[in-house]
């Protein structure tokens, strides 16, 4: 069962990089990452804060990481839905689940790129490479980031399918999660009353240990502060797994699969 | 033999305002499909008015209110920019639509077509921009006074029009490469933000860039809001928006020439419905 499992999940992979070729639409965060990351390096050189250097590298990186996987990979049902093979993928003896679950992978895998694109920006811009001080501390933040956000990506997946326009929650989806997210700005200076709904936000979590494994400080609570991110991309894949179970029954009882 | 010149119809074209009229229908029932009164205000504008806050946010992280009211005024005119930037996509619908070898037939010419097909995104951006300016700014320390204020609403409008023709100059390259519409969109979008005063001021760059950034009718519109933020007298502003005005007039030039060109090759080579 596992076996078959994990055959669906990697065919979904699979298939969505096969998917992505040649679309530059897919890469739309990625190709606008290295230019977000200037527009903030300037505002932090502009003031003279080139201690702040690490919060413009992390920051569109994060953006393109969201941006990618909610926005793009909460959006495949939408398109087979559009693409008229929405019925067959559901009717098809592999689980729905696991085929969606690799191909929202393979999104937030691809996503990752943007770290690489502006660690070189920062680079090219500032003069000197953003040194990573804590490496696992950084690798292990991005894993369970990545596995978080593919849960939650799932959620949105299914949300996609019921709601009247996709757009209208892809348009909600940004900005107030970047500010609840501290993805430039740290949770911690935002006004007291949205500290707590920050800390639902698995971004929040994720940003904050990303520039602590840049910083040359010394990083506490690490373990806490990952278990809070798998814990709440957990809840993603609870939620992910309850709505679309319901989000299908639905579909068929009402045969509204292809309009809903 | 009957004269076949006699029988012949004469050729009517119609005038441009006339077209403009008509495919601007197009763009208010597009705007309408796209949007209700509810998915605006919570999706697009809530959206927008984050992002001029999240944006605003960093002077607050850099502990200073002169960054942040510079960010959040120059994010919101902005705001109004990206909108109009999405004439980008909206022109190449008409490709996408299977319409366009029939307008490029038709008597008419392509450019006032595509000046009315994308007009919706114009009040709407200003409007965004009004509501994160003169609504939500006050709240967060961006005071305006009562004179200055209705002409920054103005200017507002005045930048998003002149930027009009500038996104319709890309959207006529867009409809050779239809598939690439949100990546140049998204690309000038931001290369705007990052060089025409929008997060720093233009005194940061090189000089080269400031003759770019000054090709672009947003760097005069936006220094036009910031002057009008900062002082009482009205008429400061005035240059300013005579700039923007003018850069508009001469993108709007550059972009009828885009559309004929575009027009021209098409016929001349049969590639009208056959992009990438």
């Amino acid at each position: 069962m596992m076996r078959q499992t994990w055959r669906f999940i990697t065919a979904g992979f699979y298939f969505q990089l096969r998917m992505m070729r040649g679309k530059p639409d897919w890469f739309l965060a990625l190709i606008t990452a290295p230019l977000s990351t200037a527009v903030f390096l300037t505002i932090f050189l502009h003031a003279e804060r080139q201690d702040l250097t690490a919060y413009a590298v992390l920051g569109p990186a994060l953006i393109a990481l969201w941006q990618m996987s909610l926005v793009t990979a909460g959006e495949l049902i939408t398109f087979e839905r559009e693409n008229g093979t929405l019925e067959a993928l559901v009717a098809a003896p592999a689980r729905f689940s696991a085929v969606l679950f690799g191909r929202i992978l393979a999104v937030c895998g691809v996503s990752l790129f943007a770290f690489v694109e502006s660690w070189a920006v920062g680079w090219a811009v500032t003069g000197r490479p953003e040194s990573i001080n804590r490496p696992v501390i950084l690798a292990a933040t991005l894993l369970l980031t990545v596995l978080a956000m593919a849960g939650w990506a799932g959620v949105m997946a299914c949300v996609f399918v019921l709601a009247r326009s996709a757009r209208t929650f892809q348009n909600a989806l940004s900005y107030p999660f970047f500010v609840l997210g501290g993805v430039i700005v740290p949770e911690a200076l935002l006004p007291e009353w949205l500290q707590w709904p920050a800390k639902l936000v698995f971004l929040s979590w994720s940003s904050d240990l990303l520039r602590a494994s840049l910083s040359a400080s010394p990083a506490t609570n690490v373990s806490l502060r990952l278990l809070a991110i798998a814990i709440l991309g957990v809840a993603g894949y609870l939620l992910a797994a309850v709505l679309l179970e319901r989000t299908l029954r639905r579909v068929r009882q009402t045969g509204s699969l292809a309009h809903a | 033999m009957p004269d076949v010149e006699a029988l012949r119809e004469p050729r009517r074209h119609p005038r441009a305002s006339a077209i403009i009229a008509a495919s601007s229908r197009v763009a208010w029932a597009d705007l309408r499909t796209i949007y209700t009164p509810l998915t605006w205000t919570v999706g697009w504008l809530g959206r927008i008015v984050m992002q001029v806050v999240f944006y605003a946010l960093i002077g607050t992280l850099l502990g200073d209110h002169r960054t942040f009211v510079f960010l959040f005024v120059g994010q919101a005119v902005m705001a109004c920019v990206m909108e109009v930037f999405m004439s980008i996509a909206s022109t190449t619908w008409e490709r996408g639509a299977g319409t366009l070898p029939l307008l490029t037939a038709a008597p008419g010419s392509l450019w006032p077509v595509f000046v009315g097909r994308s007009l919706q995104w114009l009040p709407s951006g200003a409007a965004t921009a009004c509501v994160a300016l003169f609504v939500v700014g006050p709240f967060l320390g961006v005071s305006w006074s009562l004179p200055t204020a209705p002409l920054a609403a103005a200017a507002v409008l005045l930048t998003g029009a002149s930027m009009y023709p500038f996104a319709l100059t890309i959207a006529a390259y867009a409809l050779r490469r239809p598939g690439w519409r949100n990546v140049l969109s998204s690309v000038a979008s931001t290369v705007t933000m990052l060089i025409c005063g929008v997060t720093v001021p233009l005194e940061f760059w090189p000089t080269w860039v400031h003759t770019l950034a000054n090709a672009l009718p947003i760097t005069h519109g936006l220094d036009a809001v910031r002057t009008l933020q900062s002082v009482t007298i009205t008429g400061s502003a005035l240059p300013q928006l005579g700039w923007t005005a003018l850069s508009g007039i001469a993108w709007f030039a550059i972009a009828v020439c885009a559309f004929n060109v575009f027009g021209a090759a098409g016929r001349r080579d049969g590639s009208i419905g056959f992009g990438d």
